[in-house]
């Protein structure tokens, strides 16, 4: 069935017994949530959510995996990814070293599009479920080849208990401990 | 400039000269001002009734269009969607579409489904922010954090569909970048149901709120003629009794094969407003529902189109499998697209969105032009808000449901 | 004995009233008001509200941590205001705020209330009350800015049409009861003929009154902070900001006494006897619990209502209250007549 459109009025009722009426339902309601309230507040240090696989979050690089091949870097909208020539000794031919390319992120920059993860043709990058990680300082923002390739630690996790919201028919969000 | 140069009538460049007038009391609202946003409404007052508003926009300018001259096809969309970022499936789709025209290519079925979806999802949070944004500027709290409360439930079906609650930066040309997670229709399911319950409870604490009925009826009342003159879109038209809306007008993606109602109201004014936006919301809600079904029976489809599917390398066909995850291949990076000139217009939760993007073959689009909605709705203040009292103007900003960033760009 | 007048004015009892009562009283009142109506709204919006200061008490140690912030907070004044005016006018308001306390008895034994039993004690306490609304627009124009001019003339606005509702129903007591002292009001509804059931609608006219003399929704129009930004406040920080907001709260409180004791019966349907504790203590717990139930009443409309219209709060009140007042006025003639409390 296609959309149609429908014309609908305002129901304007006036009078005294609607406007009381109205008034009671609204002062009831009210004092309905005053009494059981459904709350969805998250305590974040104390808690912290726990989100789905597949979250677009902070992007760790396995560089066994890297081919050198600067698509990511190529294809990040805001510039973020940067390659960073490197030179490697081979175990195999401790004798001749080589000149690799691998890249390198600026959170200062990114915007978390998941472009890089998604262009790798060999799968080096991945995103890890989270963003809340706090850096005392700007330049700490520019990873290093290093710390491009170690999974951050969550500040939460030290304090927090992670939970995670479902979807509930009739409290909305509801907040669930993960034990 | 001698100040004898002002007397006669002199300018100095980009500034205007205004005599002030001795009965008119005249306020700056914004930039820095709780009921503003990112704009400033000069309003001049005779006693309390406003006999002059000048709305001055242009404070959160990102220069999204000519930014996208200089990226690559594919870089806009994370950028465009930061116009609004609460809607931003809606306002980039557009865009692709713009871009599937020049390339000649069809999204699938089910990417058409899921975009659509994700869509309705935006529609329905956009139009919770909206409102909860409007509760507060009439002093309604409560509103406003129900509403945003309520919104997270759809954000969070987004961040279940696309990985980020916000910037989801879905559809891309062919299709989309991820399929359905298992368990997504059954959440929709239930947040469809539990919103159709929390729009009977707004009914009765906001929209149907003796104060707030009051606040609101024969405020800023815009005539059928009057609201096709200014050129004002989207649920404001509607709100005024003209059937428009793009998705039945243009009908776009699989918006022509769904069954859903477009609300139009003839009274105008700020109450009505207010309920086109609570009958969209519920025509969303079926929406939603309706492609979560279709979705859910007719799976092995891959989610972009399938010449483009077939060509992808063995890896990137493992993680659809196992993830539902489209990888690009490198060339997406520099891909070029036929010169040529595209048009295409969506429904945002806003109004109209309007692109027109042009390519001379190269990597880089020539042009890409935005009207957004919410540059359309502005003029509103300039001609509605004359005539009422300054306790009416945030009534009808909030009516309006204007965004300054989306209508700066 | 030389220090019997020293020992008498420092030991005076409307001095203890005011320092004491209307004070410390006025002060932890408001605290409770602002920390309730902070959880409250919470509640209703399904947020938790001030917690983290103190999980164990709900959060209340936030209200007093906001305080001294207050308190301690850096006093900016424009250099374009009126000095002399924007520094008093905030705390005269404060002041005369509390000053109606002095005239409003706790307890019918005459030793600890001297003053507040003499026979025109609501007339004066209701005059008080009406005077910090001056001061409010005082500051309001002291400020030298444009929304808090705009905010002073809107309470000047609202101060005409709640006052005479405010006098009127509230003097409906008196046309009741044939007395202006309100330890007799209080006597005459011993034990549970309150005025609330006797004269709902001089009840419902007087709240109507407080609400919108203390700016409270669905009347929180010169404040509006959509239009005005804080309206007469705007330009005050500091301290001087929270004498402005612990004065409307205070006024309040103020209010909800005089309803309390005019329409909710007092201490009644206890009787003080003698000595502090009987005569003192346990009357102005009660009389202080029924005028908080009022003041919480009043603070959860903010988590349900939103605000009216400044042209529609005055046709409110001038349509509806006024009608509502008079009438209720009318009714207690009525009860006089037939001499319900006689
Ligand atoms: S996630 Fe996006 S912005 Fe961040 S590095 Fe990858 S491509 Fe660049
Ligand atoms: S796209 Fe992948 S393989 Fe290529 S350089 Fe980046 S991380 Fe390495």
């Amino acid at each position: 069935m296609p959309p149609k459109i429908s014309l609908k009025k305002l129901d304007r009722r006036g009078g005294l017994f609607e406007g009381v009426k109205s008034n009671i339902h609204t002062l009831a309601l009210g004092v309905k949530y005053l009494v059981d309230p459904q709350r969805s507040t998250l305590l974040y240090p104390k808690e912290y959510i726990e989100h789905r696989p597949g979250y677009r979050g902070f992007i760790i690089f396995i560089k066994d995996k890297c081919i050198s091949c600067a698509a990511c870097a190529r294809i990040c909208p805001s510039a973020a990814m940067k390659m960073v020539r490197v030179t490697e000794i081979d175990p195999k031919h401790p004798d001749k070293p080589r000149q690799k390319q691998y890249p390198v992120i600026n959170y200062q920059r990114c915007i978390f599009c998941g472009f890089c993860v998604d262009v790798c043709p060999t799968e080096a990058l991945y995103h890890v479920p989270f963003h809340d990680i706090v850096y005392e300082n700007l330049a700490d923002m520019f990873l290093s080849l290093e710390m491009f390739q170690v999974e951050p630690q969550r500040p939460a996790t030290s304090e927090g208990l992670p939970v995670v919201y479902e979807v509930d028919e009739i409290k909305g969000l509801v907040k669930r401990r993960k034990s | 400039m001698t100040s004898g140069g002002l007397e006669a009538g002199g300018q100095i460049p980009g500034f205007i000269v205004k005599k002030i007038e001795k009965e008119v009391y005249e306020i700056f609202i914004g930039p820095q001002h709780p009921g503003s946003g990112h704009m400033r409404i000069i309003v001049r007052l005779d006693g309390d009734i406003i006999v002059e508003a000048d709305p001055d926009i242009g404070y959160v300018h990102r220069t999204m269009e000519k930014l996208s001259e200089v990226r690559e096809w594919l870089k806009p969309i994370p950028l465009l969607e930061r116009m609004t970022i609460i809607d931003a499936c809606n306002v980039t789709l557009p865009y692709v579409n713009a871009l599937e025209k020049l390339m000649d290519k069809k999204p699938s079925t089910r990417a058409s489904y899921l975009r659509v979806l994700l869509c309705e999802i935006n529609r329905v949070a956009s139009h919770l922010y909206g409102m909860g944004i409007f509760g507060v500027f009439i002093g309604h709290s409560t509103m406003y954090m129900w509403a945003f409360g309520d919104r997270e439930v759809f954000l969070e079906l987004a961040e279940a569909l696309t990985g980020a609650r916000l910037t989801h930066t879905y559809p891309i040309p062919g299709g989309v970048r991820r399929d359905m997670p298992q368990e997504l229709p059954g959440m929709a399911r239930r947040a469809v149901r539990y919103m159709r319950r929390r729009l009977e409870e707004y009914r009765k604490i906001f929209v149907d709120n003796p104060v707030i009925v009051k606040r609101l009826s024969g405020v800023g009342v815009i005539s059928k003629s009057r609201a096709v003159e200014l050129g004002i879109v989207g649920p404001n038209l509607r709100a005024s009794g003209v059937k428009y809306d793009v998705r039945i007008a243009e009908p776009y993606e699989v918006y022509g094969e769904l069954d859903f109602e477009i609300p139009v109201f003839e009274e105008g004014d700020a109450l009505a407003r207010t309920w086109v936006r609570v009958e969209e919301i519920k025509q969303s809600l079926n929406i939603i529902e309706q492609a979560v079904n279709w979705l859910e029976t007719h799976k092995g489809e891959p989610v972009i189109a399938k010449e483009d599917f077939d060509k992808l390398p063995k890896l990137h066909k493992e993680v659809y499998e196992r993830e539902g995850r489209v990888k690009f291949v490198p060339a997406h990076a520099t891909m070029k697209i036929p010169a040529g000139k595209a048009v295409a217009r969506g429904e945002m939760g806003r109004g109209e969105i309007f692109y027109y993007v042009e390519s001379d073959g190269g990597i880089t689009p020539y042009r890409v032009r935005v009207v957004t909605p919410s540059a359309r709705n502005a003029i509103v203040f300039k001609h509605v808000v004359p005539g009422h009292t300054l306790m009416d103007l945030p009534a009808i900003y909030g009516s309006i449901d204007y965004f300054p960033p989306e209508s700066d760009r | 004995m030389i220090l019997d007048p020293i020992l008498y004015l420092i030991a005076y009892p409307p001095l203890w009233q005011v320092l004491i009562l209307g004070f410390l009283g006025s002060l932890a009142v408001a605290m409770v008001a602002i920390w309730f109506e902070r959880k409250a709204a919470a509640r209703v919006q399904r947020r938790i509200g001030p917690y983290w200061a103190s999980p164990a008490l709900g959060g209340f140690l936030n209200i007093i941590a906001d305080m001294v912030r207050y308190v301690l907070q850096q006093l900016i004044i424009p250099g374009t205001v009126d000095r002399l005016t924007f520094y008093v006018a905030p705390i005269a308001a404060f002041i005369v705020s509390i000053l109606p306390v002095i005239f409003i008895p706790l307890s019918s034994r005459p030793e600890f209330w001297p003053v507040a039993s003499m026979d025109y004690s609501l007339l004066i306490a209701l005059a008080l009350s009406t005077l910090p609304p001056l001061l409010i627009i005082a500051a309001g124009w002291s400020s030298n800015n444009k929304f808090a001019v705009i905010g002073s003339m809107r309470e000047s606005y609202v101060i005409t049409a709640y006052e005479l509702v405010a006098v009127v129903s509230i003097l409906s007591a008196s046309a009741a009861t044939l007395t202006f002292n309100l330890v007799h009001i209080v006597d005459a509804q011993q034990p549970f003929k309150w005025l609330i059931i006797l004269n709902p609608i001089a009840f419902l006219a007087a709240v109507l009154a407080v609400l919108m003399s203390t700016s409270a929704f669905p009347f929180e129009i010169p404040e509006s902070e959509h239009e005005v930004v804080a309206g007469p406040y705007t330009e005050y920080s500091g301290a001087l900001y929270a004498f402005n907001m612990g004065g409307a709260y205070v006024r309040r409180f103020v209010y909800a006494l005089i309803i309390a004791l005019v329409f909710l019966g007092g201490w009644a349907p206890y009787v003080p006897g003698p000595g502090p504790i009987t005569g003192y203590v346990i009357p102005s717990i009660i009389v202080v619990l029924k005028a908080l139930i009022i003041v919480l009443f009043i603070s959860f409309l903010r988590a349900v209502y939103g605000r009216y219209r400044l042209d529609q709060a005055l046709g409110a009140a001038w349509r509806l209250a006024i009608p509502l007042a008079i009438v209720g006025f009318g009714w207690s003639l009525l009860l006089a007549y037939i001499g319900v409390f006689h």
